[in-house]
């Protein structure tokens, strides 16, 4: 994949990101995306948060596993790792081990989290590994052209579900919530303002954040997660939500008709490098 | 008195204290000076009453192997130790418990499996560890004060050992042990000889360095530390383990970091990712572990990642025998990844050479930008030798994570760059200006991804090109030839453990009037093809023993130089024995003579 030409429309959008400060956190290539795809809203968020919160490129890695929602470490100008299918989060956990110092966002998509990743999330939540993964959740394969994920709805039809998809989705944030993550939160790819402003939020957090984000795959789903069935559906966390409370966290979670948007559950508890250096302070260790 | 070459083998039930006997002794006769050769042997089983066997091979002069014969059999359990009453050789000596069936409640009793020409020696145990403890639990350390006394070693450097050994269990127990090998001591003092084989007079050898006496998965880790390893990621499997559980005690003395992670791929994942961040990284698993690892290997080719993975091989395939030796995963590890995953893969052959190659494999895969796996396995991770560190500092290479280039100001960094060596500069997050993306996609030298059919050769061409390397660098022992100079009638090619049994076969053979060498390849990938064709034009015949079925050393040779060698492979589940080394040397002269 050469750099192509860039067409007029593209250089006037540039243009604009530029204006605003962000094109440094742009990389020069363009998304591989279909057009309409939720996924520009996300880069748009996440060079939006890199540039008010004045991330260094130099210090920051974003790691993804395999999807088209795993392409986007191409898409932005910060050290990247596209790694395997699934594998987001053990990577990001070793970059973490091996500098901490380091600003890591973890990216995939359901199937790559879900499925094939389904594993490790319990493990980076538990540990509390100071990254942000954000999930983005089109309820279908993308990349590999349209299969059923472990987050599709029931009766969705898919090129592996010709009969409608049977089973029920998971409900990652009941999972998240569970597991212990220490920062949960939702948001929507039709609503970028605050996608922004919660990715924003989770990357300040220090510990592991998940921000699941909805976002319609507008080639392979024209039933289930469109825009417009999304938009009449998703709803705000009630005003008087309290993020330190894991139930009333729990409860939102439990209604996957009309998924809240926000901030769901916020904990601040010692991270992975915190507890490293527990262990070296118990073994009488100085830190190099 | 000649030179010391002694074998004994401790015999009991689990449970009976035979391991940590062996363990004792080992210890003492290298704190003594002596060198040691230990390899046990235990059921898989945690609880129970399976066999265990401690065999210890002492000697004045460095050894390669164990001997298929042993000096001294000692029975806790005749029930277990009756098998091997054959493996004794002639004139040596049975020790076993001297009180009847009736008396000590087991089914057969050692006294009549004794063969001719063997000297038995029954010795009441329990008698004198009721009387010296109050209880027969010590019998394993009495009977080791017992074969200290007879043997003529000095009991102190025992008594320090047993004190250092137990003094987590509290001051009764170092007491009631210590109280057992002196009644043991003083009761086999001067009492008996075997008369060709005995300890000292010795001088110990002013030797070069430190010695120290090490498991082969304890060499690994001093090794790591030696080269000071940075972080750690791993996930239990035998025979592996032990790396892991000795650097967590480690490595947080030093500030360093080691995670378990939840199973082999977010190790293999993390120690990738770690690599990619500029730490000096690895992990370590046994076959089903490196099966799992596989497709995150090639992600490290492609990359250009460091990794360092130690696998010790067990046998397979599949759960195979957890604690049964193999050298069956030497397929996997050269191939085992999707598409051409170039990667150097190495293998120790003794315990000194698992602390080398550890220290060496952080520098191959650091300088070569890559996935480096060092071939172990159980015979070689848990044998026991006396090894020498040098005592001035590191003899590792420290430096070179460092990035290899600086960037000129206003240059473009290319990550990689097609260089005449195919080494491009790298660059690790934190570094300025130098942002780039790596993937297992194909790619351009910028990182970008791209699959054209030029830059696919050209990547795939770099990849390859720079390990060979490896493979002219003063630093890195490739192969080594040992033995006859010149011509041969029989040479040996061997790798990783089984080398050792191999030497010892060829000096037997030198011995006998053959002219044979053997050759050490110690790096498998890239293979030292120059090397081992000009080795294989002076042998008259190729003999290729390995601890496999499918003889797949043998294969990668035949099919690399289509020479033909002639197999000695089989799955015995423990060590090859030295003469059916000897005996293939044998026939193979005598057809060529
Ligand atoms: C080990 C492995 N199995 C399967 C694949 C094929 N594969 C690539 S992407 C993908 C699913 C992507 O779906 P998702 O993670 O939801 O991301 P999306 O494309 O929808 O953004 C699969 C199955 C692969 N690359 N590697
Ligand atoms: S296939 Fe779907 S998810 Fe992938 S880029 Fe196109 S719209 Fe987006």
């Amino acid at each position: 994949m050469s750099i192509p030409a860039m067409p007029v429309f593209v250089d006037v959008k540039l243009r604009e990101v530029q204006e605003s400060g962000r094109l440094e956190y742009r990389s020069r290539s363009l998304p591989t995306w279909c057009p309409g795809c939720g996924y520009f809203s996300i880069v748009e968020g996440v060079t939006h948060a890199c540039n008010e919160m004045g991330i260094s490129r130099d210090q920051s890695v974003v790691v993804s596993g395999i999807g088209c929602a795993s392409r986007f470490p191409f898409f932005v100008n910060l050290y990247g790792f596209h790694t395997l299918h699934g594998r987001v989060l053990p990577v990001a956990t070793g970059i973490k081990t091996a500098n901490d110092r380091l600003t890591v966002i973890g990216i995939g998509g359901d199937g790559d989290g879900f499925a094939i990743g389904g594993g490790h999330i319990s493990h980076a939540a538990k540990r509390n590994v100071d990254i942000t993964y954000l999930l983005f959740d089109n309820g279908i394969y993308g990349l590999t052209k349209g299969q059923t994920s472990p987050l599709s709805a029931v009766g969705l039809r898919t090129t592996t579900t010709p009969f409608e998809n049977p089973e029920r989705p998971l409900n990652p944030l009941m999972m998240l919530l569970s597991y212990g993550a220490s920062w949960v939160g939702q948001a929507y790819a039709g609503h970028p303002d605050h996608l922004r402003e919660m990715i924003t939020q989770a990357v300040a957090h220090r510990g592991f954040s998940y921000l699941h984000i909805l976002s319609p795959c507008v080639t392979f789903d024209k039933t289930s997660k469109t825009y417009v069935n999304l938009g009449l559906q998703v709803r705000k966390l009630p005003e008087n939500h309290d993020p330190s409370n894991l139930m009333a966290a729990m409860h939102q979670a439990q209604d996957m008709d009309h998924p809240a948007l926000g901030l769901y559950y916020q904990q601040f508890r010692p991270t992975l490098g915190d507890t490293f250096e527990q262990v070296s302070a118990k073994a009488g260790g100085h830190n190099t | 008195m000649n030179a010391t070459d002694i074998q004994i083998a401790i015999c009991g039930s689990a449970g009976d204290g035979t391991i940590a006997a062996g363990d004792i002794l080992r210890n003492a006769v290298a704190a003594a000076g002596y060198r040691v050769i230990c390899f046990d042997v235990y059921p898989p089983e945690i609880r129970g009453f399976g066999k265990c066997i401690s065999r210890l091979r002492i000697t004045t002069e460095q050894s390669y192997s164990l001997k298929r014969q042993s000096d001294v059999l000692v029975s806790l359990d005749d029930s277990h130790a009756i098998p091997h009453a054959g493996e004794v050789r002639d004139n040596g000596a049975v020790i076993f418990e001297s009180q009847s069936i009736a008396q000590c409640g087991e089914g057969e009793h050692m006294s009549g499996h004794v063969l001719p020409g063997q000297i038995p020696y029954g010795f009441p145990l329990r008698e004198l560890a009721q009387k010296a403890t109050g209880g027969a639990r010590s019998r394993n350390l009495v009977v080791l004060g017992y074969i200290a006394g007879l043997l003529g070693l000095a009991p102190t450097s025992f008594q320090r050992i047993i004190e250092k050994k137990f003094a987590k269990q509290g001051p009764a127990v170092v007491s009631r042990n210590q109280a057992g090998f002196q009644a043991g001591f003083d009761a086999g003092a001067g009492t008996f000889k075997l008369d060709d084989v005995a300890f000292g007079p010795f001088e110990k050898p002013a030797s070069a360095g430190k010695v120290i006496m090490l498991s082969g998965n304890a060499a690994v880790v001093q090794g790591c530390l030696d080269a000071e390893l940075d972080t750690f990621f791993g996930y239990p499997i035998t025979p592996a383990t032990t790396i892991m559980e000795r650097l967590a005690s480690e490595l947080p003395k030093r500030g360093r970091r080691l995670l378990q992670t939840e199973c082999e791929i977010s190790a293999i994942a993390a120690t990738i990712g770690a690599g990619f961040a500029g730490s000096r990284t690895a992990t370590a698993t046994s076959g089903p572990g490196l099966a799992l690892m596989a497709e995150m290997l090639g992600l490290a080719t492609i990359t250009e990642t460091p990794c360092v993975v130690f696998v010790s091989q067990r046998g397979g395939p599949s759960t195979g025998m957890p604690t049964k030796t193999e050298q069956s995963d030497l397929n996997a590890a050269l191939y085992g990844s999707p598409g051409d995953a170039q990667r150097i893969v190495i293998a120790p052959t003794n315990v000194e050479g698992c602390y080398r190659c550890a220290g060496k494999a952080f520098e191959m895969a650091e300088r070569y930008q890559t996935p480096v796996i060092v071939l172990l396995d159980l015979y070689l991770s848990n044998r026991y030798e006396t090894v020498t560190l040098s005592e001035s500092g590191s003899p590792f290479v420290l430096d070179a994570n460092k990035p290899l280039r600086r960037l000129e100001p206003g240059e473009a960094y290319q990550r990689y760059a097609l260089t005449p060596d195919g080494i491009s500069p790298r660059a690790v997050p934190g570094d300025a200006n130098c942002m780039h993306v790596i993937t297992g996609l194909e790619h351009n030298e910028l990182g970008r991804p791209n699959d054209s059919a030029e830059m696919h050769t050209a990547m795939s061409r770099k990849r390859h090109d720079k390990l060979l390397g490896a493979l002219a660098h003063p630093d890195f022992t490739v192969t080594k030839r040992f033995g006859d100079t010149g011509k041969v009638k029989v040479g040996i090619l061997a790798w990783g453990s089984t080398f050792g049994e191999c030497l010892e076969a060829m000096f037997m053979a030198q011995a006998e009037g053959i002219r044979c060498a053997a050759m050490k390849v110690v790096m498998l990938s890239p293979f030292p093809e120059k090397a081992i064709s000009a080795f294989m034009d002076d042998c008259d015949a190729v003999l290729v023993p390995e601890v496999n079925y499918e003889g797949q050393f043998a294969q990668l040779v035949q099919g690399v130089l289509a020479r033909p060698v002639v197999r000695l492979s089989r799955v015995p589940s423990s060590p090859m024995p030295v003469e059916l080394i000897l005996g293939e040397i044998r026939r193979l002269s005598g057809v060529n003579a």
